[in-house]
């Protein structure tokens, strides 16, 4: 006696992420207001602006799915991009400054995982002081000004472009696939989500619940360590502030895309449209010469409308 | 073609307890136990709240270290120390609470932590673990798509994935602990077919229930623990549900407690009629009179709590109504605490009380909108209300400053008592009142009662101790399946009584 067993299908409407309505919406309004908006090269602008974000908010996605939060990231970042304008400006060594940075962001990482895991310090309160570390040691460094003289063969890693493609573009196009891989084909990305959804029952499995927990944090580290790269390369220099509020947008693209804070629900396809559409906005209040403060408080307007929106479905 | 039968009776048992006794501080709570297990065989374990069924489980699956006694896996002596060894002699236990990820698959989650590896290095072989899941579910006869999300599974779909991760880790003796409690009758007949199947392919399994019609369609054997004591082994054709009845409750009564029985009850203060809530109970009618202590039983699970929470207004009542001193009521927690009602709920620690504060903070809390109408805090005078429930209840305390989450359960009791009387209740709920506390606080907590109802208040008990509501209640109502199912007076309010009406279905 076989019994096919009913299971809830969500309704058209629920399928359709709610982060695509609120990027179709914003498109549409943003094309009326400016004509400048809807064209390609516009729209490749963004993407290729949306690059730094993106390497951000992949594995911010991961760690919120732990039912975690990084905040350093944004500092992270700068002190990384600092490591690796001093190095490279030292030595003359393009690998050697990223081997540079990618150490203070995987460094940093593991310090916010093992804070979280085997300190059990609520992450929110140990990245928060991560990120005063790594910005006071980013102003220490610097004493307060900007490093400059960085390399053209830094500055085309974000301008130059490959077989007509830019490559900020394939560095966003590699670290999606790569992330996608890495959380929908491993055991680690299997585990990942239960870190989040049951992390007694992972721990009840025999996994080291620690060290995955440690390597999730420590693979945002490194992620916002080569990010760094491309800010350095796209400021053309080091700027003791650059990523200053980073972690803000890349929370808000991670929340906007639909995943959510608790239980291990969460994706990266939305995170990717949540990063575009973070963008999409940026670009969108640019072009209406709106400063960025006021870009700060739509983006917060933002996260509250689409979490509205998918609030909407879910009751659908 | 009993295969099951053929394969349990031969020779030795897949795997036997012998003379297990185990020891916590104060309590016996296995003495002499021997349990064995067939394979093929369903073995029925039953027992009153604290008989001693869990504990036996958990040493049967390495959660506990027996004092004494010894284990044998077909028959040869071994030793269970932890729950790897009991997973290597194929012992698995279905948790009450799921061990599932919502966000995986269900295959994901039968294989979590043992997940197949590609060819291609690092990454898990999708394709295998998906026909491998197919297979294992198959072998149960749930028939689902394996890449099925887990939080879109009901309860009972959940048990079966809990049920094939289990079998997926070669498990051949399966203990579930009262796996029907939150199933519907459908659902029940889909797990016990699965059972069945089981059954027939030789794995042993350990049921835990309170239900006796369920002991009888699925048990081939029989055990009831009584107080730590294995009182009886019996097959079903050779009993019936009232001996079993008899078997669990009859104990010598040891304990009494102080309880001047309501002569004369007062006007009605609860008045309930026809209540239904979002909750799932249904069709409720009760009434509490003034110096009444009534009792509200039946299983964990049958709505007695869901009850208490749609009167106190912390649930959505979708139908009948209540009221209070004739008044109708048909509000929020809020109104029923303004118009007094009491509810001091199971769980004190995090329903009851502010435990990082004082006692004198908590006592003041419920009727800070009476004391202070202006809103305006009078340290003193809080003080002071304070002291007088502190003299009134006999709370051992140093003082109002002292930090409720210092003092014993039993007064930390007493403070949630204190808060209420403080705010002017006439009408109390209490729900298990005495969990978690020792003998001596008990027999205290339950003068209060008296003390409460001997003024005139009227009061609800919930509770899981039967002992208990035959000793205090003045009147008891019964509940099974999200309704009262039967009244007894003083004069019926037996043990037996309420057994028989809360579990025959």
């Amino acid at each position: 006696m076989t019994k096919p067993c009913a299971v809830a299908t969500p309704s058209l409407l629920a399928r359709v992420p709610g982060v695509a309505i609120v990027l179709a919406i914003l498109f549409v309004v943003l094309g009326l207001t400016s004509p400048s908006f809807a064209t390609p090269a516009n729209v490749a602008n963004i993407l290729v602006q949306s690059t730094i974000l993106l390497l951000l908010a992949l594995p911010m996605t991961l760690i919120i799915m732990t039912e975690g939060l990084d905040l350093s990231m944004g500092a992270v970042l700068t002190f990384a991009s600092i490591a690796l304008a001093i190095t490279v400006l030292a030595t003359g060594s393009v690998s050697l400054a990223l081997l540079a940075a990618l150490v203070v962001g995987s460094g940093f990482g593991l310090l916010n995982g093992w804070l979280v895991a085997a300190l059990d310090i609520p992450p929110f309160i140990a990245t928060l002081g991560t990120l005063g570390i790594a910005q006071g040691l980013s102003l220490v460094a610097t004493d307060g000004q900007s490093v400059v003289g960085i390399p053209r063969s830094i500055q085309v890693v974000y301008s130059g472009s490959m077989l007509g493609i830019p490559i900020p573009i394939v560095i966003g196009a590699v670290a999606f696939a790569l992330l996608c891989l890495l959380l929908y084909r491993t055991r680690f990305g299997t585990y990942v989500f239960a870190l989040g959804g049951n992390r007694e029952a992972l721990r009840l499995a025999g996994v080291p619940v620690r060290r995955m927990l440690i390597a999730v944090y420590a693979l945002g580290g490194a992620m916002a360590g080569f990010a760094a790269l491309l800010m350095t390369g796209r400021m053309s220099a080091a700027h003791p502030t650059a990523g200053l509020g980073l972690e803000f947008d890349a929370i808000a693209a991670v929340a906007v895309g639909g995943t959510s804070f608790e239980r291990g629900d969460g994706w990266l396809i939305g995170t990717l449209l949540g990063v575009v559409t973070v963008g999409v906005l940026r670009n969108g209040l640019n072009l209406l010469a709106l400063p960025s403060s006021v870009q700060v408080a739509c983006i917060g307007a933002l996260v509250i409308f689409a979490l509205f929106v998918d609030g909407l479905r879910s009751r659908a | 073609m009993n295969a099951g039968a053929v394969g349990g009776s031969l020779g030795a048992p897949e795997f036997e307890l012998q003379g297990i006794s185990k020891q916590f501080p104060g309590v016996k709570a296995l003495d002499d136990v021997s349990f064995e297990i067939r394979a093929g065989e369903v073995h029925m374990l039953l027992g009153e709240n604290g008989a001693g069924k869990s504990t036996l489980m958990k040493v049967l699956c390495g959660a506990y270290q027996a004092d004494s006694g010894a284990f044998f896996h077909r028959g040869e002596p071994v030793r269970i120390a932890s729950p790897a060894d009991a997973g290597k002699f194929g012992i698995a236990v279905i948790f009450q609470d799921f061990t599932l990820v919502p966000y995986l698959d269900i295959a994901q989650n039968i294989f979590l932590g043992r997940e197949f590896a590609s060819r291609i290095p690092g990454l898990t072989d999708r394709r295998r673990t998906y026909v491998e899941a197919r297979r294992v579910l198959e072998s149960i006869g749930f028939d689902i798509d394996p890449r099925t999300l887990v939080y879109r599974l009901g309860v009972a779909q959940q048990q079966m994935v809990e049920i094939a991760k289990a079998l997926s880790q070669d498990a051949r003796i399966l203990v579930m602990d009262e796996p029907t409690a939150a199933l519907s009758a459908r659902e029940t007949e889909q797990l016990f077919a699965a059972i069945r199947r089981l059954k027939r392919g030789g794995v042993a399994i350990v049921y835990i229930s309170h239900r006796l019609a369920e002991v009888f369609a699925l048990g081939d054997r029989i055990t009831v623990l009584r107080d730590g004591r294995k009182v009886a082994s019996v097959l079903p054709a050779d009993t019936s549900p009232d001996d079993l009845v008899t078997l669990m409750v009859g104990r010598a009564v040891d304990t009494t407690y102080g309880r001047t029985f309501c002569a004369q009850p007062g006007d009605v203060v609860l008045d309930v009629k026809g209540l239904a809530a979002d909750s799932g109970i249904s069709a409720i009618d009760l009434t509490v009179r003034a110096g009444e202590i009534v009792g509200l039983c039946g299983l964990v699970g049958s709505g007695r709590t869901e009850v208490a929470r749609a009167i106190f207004g912390a649930d959505r009542v979708t139908a009948g109504e209540i009221s209070l001193a004739g008044e109708r009521i048909d509000g929020s927690p809020h109104d029923s605490a303004r118009r007094g009602i009491a509810f001091i709920p199971e769980n004190r620690k995090t329903q009851g009380l502010a435990l990082a504060r004082s006692v004198g903070d908590n006592i003041v809390l419920a009727g800070l909108q009476t004391m202070f109408p202006a809103g305006l805090y009078a340290p003193h005078r809080a003080a002071q209300a304070a002291q007088v429930m502190i003299d009134k209840l006999r709370i051992a305390t140093p003082g109002p400053r002292r930090i409720v989450g210092l003092l014993s359960g039993g007064n930390q009791q007493k403070v949630v008592i204190g808060k209420w009387l403080n705010a002017g209740a006439r009408f109390f709920i209490f729900d298990e009142p005495t969990r978690g506390i020792d003998v001596g606080t008990k027999a205290e907590i339950f003068k209060l009662l008296d003390a409460l109802a001997s003024e005139g208040a009227g009061i609800l008990m919930i509770s899981s101790e039967q002992t208990e509501i035959v000793h205090v209640c003045d009147r008891a109502y019964v509940m099974r399946d999200q309704q009262i199912v039967g009244e007894l007076s003083r004069e019926q309010l037996t043990e037996a009584n309420i057994v028989r009406l809360g579990m025959q279905s």
